[in-house]
């Protein structure tokens, strides 16, 4: 049993650093509707379920909701979907205005399956639905629900009364049409009283609102949406990125809400509320019994307060009969508010956390397979200056014998700062830089931003404006905003048919100098515009069918990325996987790629923060994401670059970047231990590919986060609900990076009581449930083994791995596996010597087990998805590896890798014989024993990877 | 031939996929001598096929069909000399033609050639060409063409160092030349400094005497006039003329009011008075005139009414003016330091009292008396730097109308004034060879190189220009920039040391130049290479703000090429 307190110390206790001006961005009381809603406090609510008029389908029900106060309706629908997810829709019912809502299949990945629902009670006070093993109670008033996992609550929705609802209607005080409902529903004039209450007296920020000397116009008025999630029996929730702040979610008591609003942050502060550049309004709850997840589908900006409370212990009892001990059941209250769109929720019920990440899979999608390049080391820098300085830096790393994946050219690349151009003089041939680059099996990424130069010379400026593919402000004109190239004009990424151009300029022969070989970036699409309120885009700005960019300003970054996306994957004649980085992103950004935590700092607050903002990002669905290598501000000293390189070779996106600014810090240019250091740290990531790509695979299929915090993978075990320096990589490595200067030992949490674990260097084996001490010291570099960080691998998992490490991740890809068989307790026995006879014996019956996956197909086509990739299950039990094919499909592929060696870690004995049988072919291998360490050295099996075998230990 | 069969071990384990590599287990080169595949010629006695193979590092002894076979056995590496199986492992392309080369394990079998024989890629991923000829013969003129150049530059080299140690030598020569002319003139720049000091000593004697009268005298009539003025004020303040002062009669000049609330309260008046109610004459002149002479303002006449009017009721700056002679001019200064003043407070005034001699003065005075206080301590401070100038001009001011010296006092003069050119004569010429001594000296402390090589450089400069900027490289001196659209010259750095390198004469240090915006001082390295000409051949910027310069030079054309290139192959 171990005290989380210390570690609870180091997240409060961590340094704030004072660098982003504040005054740029908008407080809660700054802004109008986070302002009025948040005013509204807990309260009966003052909306009534017309139940008896309550229409049943046989996989939703409509019902609507009534203000008592003004006769205001709205509209509720609860629709049961497909694996334990409820969407609850609340929407005007006769609407004066629509309100926007995002088009199926650009955040859902499309319209999501209906189960079955039942009605298993009504009467005119509640009815109660049956959706597969859950139960929702609808109340009728005051209106609220709650949602019960097999009898256990789990979710109430409006339970505080928070629900509010701004009606569009029109503006001017004194006329009585303004106090009527905007529905045109009579009222009574006895209410009129208590209405002007409810809907809110006129306050100053509902027609026009002023931030510094940004005016936002407000022509619809107030329109805002809000309502309470409360979650009984929770104390834990994650999620709502992107915020620089605790995996665990803080209570927001003393401090603004958390903010939802893609912004470009200059130089942001840690451990804060404020909004970056991406927004995915996605909430788990955990605790030891259940796991659950609420979505809430708004593209406008959103706010969210969070509470630590005590729950109602009467709804346990009352509902299920139900009370766990005497103890305080704890709660966790949030309240969310957007400004504008519709209250649209996905609930989703678990229980358990891997059914949480299946179902918001199943709505937002996962990140498809990235190419295996993307998942190898990128090289970035601000900027690379010319032709001559990408060659030396790609020759830098054959010097140093240090691999590399992919070279990336930043703004200055360009003439001007114009997308899709070079600059003449530094690039004049960047086909042939790219083709150098690319002999090597490496790629580049240059980088195209969204703002678009204006400039009538420039063909992308002039072949958007011909086709009137800009945004606009209110009165039609063209919305200029100031970027990167001066004066830039916006394309409205929310059109399809936007896209589809925008798509189309990828091609090698659209874009000039370009070739397949050359992947892409998109910077600066929250959208970041210079001289805006917030450093981004008005709100009363017009986009597609009149929205206003309120309504869809969370999900701009998304379209821009997809539509990029879409062309590079159009480029290659859908059968190359694309790689485009985005910075700004929303739910379902992950079907196009991969996100970085934008320009961060050379700073150690900055890269232990890296830990949990890409646990939150992984927890949401955003895999494939990274902060960037050494601090992207200012320069870092060798330790904290060296200590960087470590984590983030067991972060998923692994990219060095630096401000323009910044000295050169290539890795050879460290000193040379610590040159060596991290040469070994980056060669460490392309060993473990095989890995990471078999765990992308599985995030691809099942939704599982790629890096995961440990109670993912320990569930029911709450020491592990806080812990954020330590993490998983899949389900079988542990990873505790370094994040502080001077270290020379670390302390790591080993989860699982039943549970052993291997350091990877030593291959000693520790129990888990406990804290050990690891050796972390850097000025020992020669000594290699001490110099790591702590990662330890899971007893019980199988590990594939390449120990030849080549120039780039493809120039690999027949080269042969080694297989890590890390036993589980069963065979890892406790190292007293004077046991190992007996318990030799013992293990005779005890067998160690292990299992373990490998995924590999072509490593860069689509042609996966036709079943053209190799699935092997690896067991060790009963002293025998096995590999089996578990592909689904009928096909398969061929593949040039064999098994050159197996490792069986926490072996116990001296075996006095290994055997390989494949088919009918049986022979001898040769083996080594070390005794002390009890690691079996299985020599050179030499079977191709996609043949079933068994290698028996005698 | 038999041996290659013995050495063609086929693995009783291995698979038909990767067969096909060990056919090729032993590379047969020239058809000579048989050595494992990536063995040098100088290693392959190492690896004997009758034995079993002791790794190089001794850590085991493996069967030698373990050689090569593609799985790492030695924890060196030296088992697998041919293929990509270990880690640490090289790979030994003859490249026959060209130059042989080691290249890492990791790179056989990549599918990259990169042995110019091709030997690297056997796997059949690529077929790799034999481009050893051609590389071969490219090498060599390009060894030519280096040969040639280092033996011409070597040539301009010596001729560099013998202008260099000649340079030198002259300097060494003309330093001590100089020294010894220096030495010579030593001794009469003693006896005439010496004179020199002897005339000067009655001289000024002579000068104070005369300055002390002349101060005396002033002093005199500046009490006069104080007397004067004093009992002008008496007059004038006795206001019902019996000779007596009250404090009542105070009370009608507001420039008595302490606390300024706008009248002169018995109190206020009565401090003025010493604390009593009335003074007679003496008493006036001897105790209260003292406190309030800088207060009391003269009533107002014809003349002066214009700054008085525009500036309430303190005159009595434009009286010190005045009684100076030469107030008028200062009037306008006077009037801005009043417009900050607070109300007076005639305790303040006491501490300037007396030794204000001229408007500089007053200024100064005024500053201390009336800022705020925080404020004056600052202002104390700068005042006190300003008192040197201030007692200069006082001492300058002393002299002023001061009546002629008298006709000894004249003759002294003289007499040290014929003293003193004799000796600036000689010091004249004393200084200058001084002077050139120590140019010299700095000259012979450059570092110029081994042999004084760069002393050809040291004042020219050279240019580079490139598509934005010009370059300038002044070794010795500094390194600019100038945008080739014009603007004035950045500073790059100015000359620091050599380069702290192996050869410390491959690199000048620039250091110190402008300093940049967000980041370091400017620097430049400028990197040597040996070259027919002087010239800047390159300039870049690696770092923001610090610059990389490329200039060839016969400076560094140091050696003669080696007569052979012993790495070069010569079979075929």
């Amino acid at each position: 049993m171990i005290t989380r307190a210390p570690i609870a110390v180091i997240i409060f206790c961590a340094v704030i650093i004072q660098a982003v001006d504040k005054s740029n961005f908008k407080t809660c009381s700054q802004s109008g509707f986070c302002k009025r809603q948040r005013d509204h406090k807990p309260a009966e609510s003052q909306y009534r379920a017309l139940l008896d008029a309550v229409e049943i389908g046989p996989s939703a029900i409509k019902v609507h909701l009534v203000n008592k106060q003004n006769s205001a309706k709205l509209l509720l629908e609860v629709f049961a979907l497909q694996d334990n997810t409820v969407r609850v829709k609340i929407n005007d019912l006769e609407p004066n205005k629509l309100r926007y809502e995002i088009p199926v299949g650009d955040v859902l990945v499309q319209e999501p399956q209906q189960a079955s629902l039942q009605v298993h009670s009504k009467d005119s006070s509640h009815m109660k639905l049956k959706v597969q093993d859950n139960t929702v109670i609808l109340y009728a008033s005051p209106f609220h629900m709650d949602f019960l996992s097999s009898d256990t609550p789990v979710m109430s929705l409006n339970s505080q009364g928070l629900l509010k609802y701004e009606q569009y209607r029109s503006k001017s005080k004194n006329e009585a049409a303004e106090d009527k409902p905007v529905d045109g529903v009579d009222e009574n004039p006895g209410e009129e009283q208590e209405k002007e209450e409810e809907n809110t007296a006129e306050e100053p920020d509902m027609w026009e609102e002023t931030f510094k000397t940004h005016q936002d116009s407000k022509p619809y008025g107030p329109s805002s949406v809000g309502m309470d999630i409360s979650f009984p029996g929770f104390e834990f929730v994650y999620g709502i990125p992107e915020h620089a702040d605790d995996l665990a979610l803080k209570s927001t008591k003393d401090t603004d809400p958390y903010r939802l609003y893609n912004l470009d942050v200059f130089e942001y502060e840690l451990n804060n509320p404020m909004a970056l550049y991406g927004s995915v309004p996605y909430m788990i709850a955990h605790n030891e019994e259940k796991s659950v997840g609420v979505f809430w589908q708004n593209a406008a900006e959103t706010w969210i307060d969070i509470r630590s409370n005590t729950a109602d212990r009467g709804m346990f009892s009352k509902l299920v009969d139900f009370v766990k001990g005497d103890d305080k059941i704890p709660q966790v209250d949030t309240h969310w508010f957007s400004e504008s769109g519709i209250i649209d929720m996905f609930i989703m019920l678990g229980p358990q956390p891997k059914d949480v990440f299946r179902q918001y899979g199943l709505l937002t999608g996962t990140t498809p397979l990235p190419p295996l390049f993307a998942l190898a080391y990128h090289q970035c820098r601000w900027n690379y200056n010319d032709e001559h300085d990408v060659a030396s830096v790609d020759a830098g790393f054959d010097e140093h014998d240090i691999p590399v994946d992919v070279i990336w050219l930043d703004i200055e690349h360009t003439d001007g700062r114009r997308y899709f151009t070079w600059d003449a003089h530094k690039f004049p041939h960047s086909d042939e830089m790219i083709r150098n680059v690319s002999a090597k099996g490496r790629k580049m990424v240059t980088i195209v931003d969204p703002h678009i130069k204006k400039d009538s010379n420039y063909f992308i400026c002039q072949q958007f404006q011909d086709r009137d593919l800009f945004i606009k402000n209110k009165d039609d004109s063209i919305y200029d905003g100031w970027c990167w190239p001066g004066s830039s004009y916006y394309p409205d990424f929310t059109d399809p048919k936007v896209r589809e151009f925008w798509a189309s300029k990828f091609h090698t022969d659209e874009y000039k100098g370009s070739t397949n070989d050359l992947h892409i970036w998109n910077d600066m699409n929250e959208p970041s515009v210079f001289n805006g309120p917030e450093v981004t885009m008005h709100k009363d700005a017009k986009h597609m069918n009149g929205w206003e960019h309120r309504d869809v300003h969370n999900v701009y970054g998304l379209y821009v990325h997809r539509a990029t996306y879409e062309g590079i994957k159009l480029r290659g004649g859908n059968n190359h996987r694309p790689f485009v980085l985005s910075r700004a992103f929303y739910a379902g950004s992950q079907r196009y790629g991969a996100v970085w935590t934008g320009d961060n700092k050379a700073d150690w607050t900055h890269l232990k923060i890296s830990m949990p903002m890409l646990l939150t990002l992984n927890l949401v669905g955003l895999t494939q994401s990274g902060a960037d290598v050494g601090g992207f501000f200012t320069n870092p000293e060798p330790e904290l670059l060296t200590r960087w390189y470590q984590a983030a070779s067991y972060q998923p996106f692994f990219r060095a970047h630096a401000h323009l600014d910044t000295r050169r810090r290539e890795p050879w240019l460290q000193p040379p231990d610590h040159k060596q250091v991290t040469r070994e740290a980056i060669r460490t990531r392309y060993r473990l590919l095989p890995y990471w790509y078999t765990v992308f695979q599985e995030n691809e299929a099942t939704g599982m986060p790629v890096m995961r915090p440990l109670w993912v993978e320990f569930p029911k075990e709450k020491e592990t609900f806080r812990i954020e320096d330590t993490f998983m990589i899949g389900s079988s490595l542990l990873v505790r990076p370094v994040t502080d200067a001077g270290m020379t030992s670390v302390s790591v949490y080993l989860p699982g009581q039943d549970q052993v674990w291997y350091d990877r260097d030593t291959w000693q084996m520790k129990n888990g449930g406990q804290q050990v001490l690891v050796n972390v010291n850097l000025q020992k570099a020669k000594n290699m083994l001490s110099s790591q960080i702590p990662v330890f691998q899971r007893g019980g998992s199988i590990i594939p791995q390449k120990t030849r490490i080549r120039r780039s991740s493809i120039l690999m890809a027949d080269d042969p596996y080694t297989l890590i068989v890390a036993l589980d307790k069963k065979n890892a026995l406790s190292s007293f010597s004077w046991k190992t006879d007996f318990l030799s014996f013992i293990s005779k019956r005890q067998q160690g087990h292990a299992k373990g996956d490998l995924y590999e197909d072509d490593y860069y086509s689509f042609r996966y998805k036709n079943g053209q990739y190799i699935k092997r299950r690896f067991t060790f039990a009963n002293s025998k590896l096995s590999s089996s094919d578990i592909h689904s499909g009928g096909i398969s592929m061929k593949s040039n890798a064999w098994i050159e060696r197996v490792i069986v870690v926490g072996y116990a004995q001296h075996p006095s014989s290994v055997g390989l049988s494949t088919g009918s072919k049986q022979s001898d291998l040769s083996f080594d024993y070390d005794s002390e360490r009890r690691v079996l050295t299985i020599r050179k099996p030499g079977i191709n990877i996609n043949e079933d075998f068994t290698i028996t230990v005698q | 031939m038999l041996a290659h069969a013995v050495f063609v071990l086929l693995g009783r384990k291995m698979n038909w996929l990767y067969l096909s590599s060990f056919c090729l287990y032993f590379a047969v080169i020239g058809g000579e001598v048989k050595r494992p595949r990536g063995v040098a010629i100088s290693k392959a006695s190492l690896y004997d096929p009758s034995h079993d193979f002791p790794c190089f590092d001794g850590s085991s002894v493996i069967p030698f069909d373990h050689v090569n076979d593609d799985y790492c056995d030695c924890a060196d590496g030296s088992d697998e000399p041919g293929t990509s199986a270990c880690p640490n492992g090289s790979f030994h392309c003859t490249n026959a033609g060209y130059i042989p080369k080691y290249i890492p394990s990791s790179r056989v079998n990549d599918g990259i050639c990169d042995c110019c024989d091709g030997t690297d890629e056997y796997s059949g991923k690529v077929t790799c060409a034999n481009y050893c000829l051609e590389l071969g013969r490219q090498h060599r003129e390009e060894q030519e063409k280096k040969r040639a150049l280092l033996i011409e530059g070597h040539q301009l080299y010596k001729e560099y160092c013998i202008n260099g140690q000649e340079a030198r030598q002259k300097k060494m020569e003309r330093l001590e030349e100089i020294q010894k002319e220096k030495e010579d003139l030593e001794d009469r720049r003693n006896a005439l400094e010496a004179a020199k000091v002897e005339a000067e000593i009655p001289e000024s004697e002579a000068k104070q005497r005369h300055l002390d009268t002349w101060k005396a005298e002033k002093s005199r009539r500046k009490e006069e006039a104080d007397m004067v003025k004093m009992a002008a004020a008496f007059e004038d303040l006795d206001s019902d003329k019996n000779e007596i002062i009250t404090y009542q009669e105070l009370q009608t000049h507001l420039e008595f009011d302490i606390d300024s609330n706008g009248e002169v309260s018995d109190e206020e008046a009565k401090e003025y008075l010493e604390e009593g109610s009335e003074v007679d004459f003496s008493t006036f002149s001897a105790k209260v005139w003292p406190h309030i002479k800088d207060i009391y303002k003269q009533p107002v006449t014809k003349t002066e009414s214009q700054p008085d009017e525009s500036n309430g009721q303190k005159s009595h700056e434009e009286e010190h003016g005045d009684e100076d002679g030469d107030g008028t001019g200062d009037e306008n200064g006077e009037e801005i330091d009043d417009d900050e003043e607070e109300t007076p407070n005639p305790e303040e005034y006491d501490v300037d009292e007396g030794d204000q001699e001229d408007d500089n003065d007053d200024e100064e005075g005024d500053d201390e008396s009336h800022t705020p206080w925080k404020e004056r301590f600052i202002d104390a401070k700068q005042a006190r730097g300003d008192n040197e100038d201030r007692n200069h001009n006082e001492d300058d001011d002393d002299t002023k109308d001061m009546p002629e010296y008298n006709e000894e006092t004249k003759a002294l003069i003289e007499v040290a004034d014929k003293a003193r050119a004799a000796f600036n004569e000689v010091n004249d010429v004393y200084k200058e060879l001084e002077k050139e001594i120590n140019a010299i000296n700095a000259f012979l402390s450059l570092d110029l190189g081994e042999n004084n090589e760069f002393y050809s450089l040291k004042d020219s400069c050279y240019e580079y220009v490139d598509r934005e900027y010009t370059y300038k490289l002044c070794p010795y001196n500094k390194c600019t920039q100038r945008d080739k659209r014009g603007g004035v010259e950045t500073s790059l750095g100015n000359w620091g040391k050599w380069s702290e390198e192996k050869n410390k004469y491959d690199a000048m240090i620039f250091e110190k130049g402008q300093s940049c915006w967000n980041g370091p001082d400017r620097s430049v390295k400028v990197l040597l290479q040996c070259g027919l000409s002087n010239e800047l051949i390159g300039a870049s910027e690696p770092n923001k703000c610090e610059y990389e310069f490329k200039f060839q030079t016969p400076a560094v054309c140091r050696t003669l090429p080696l007569e052979i290139q012993p790495e070069l192959h010569d079979e075929l």
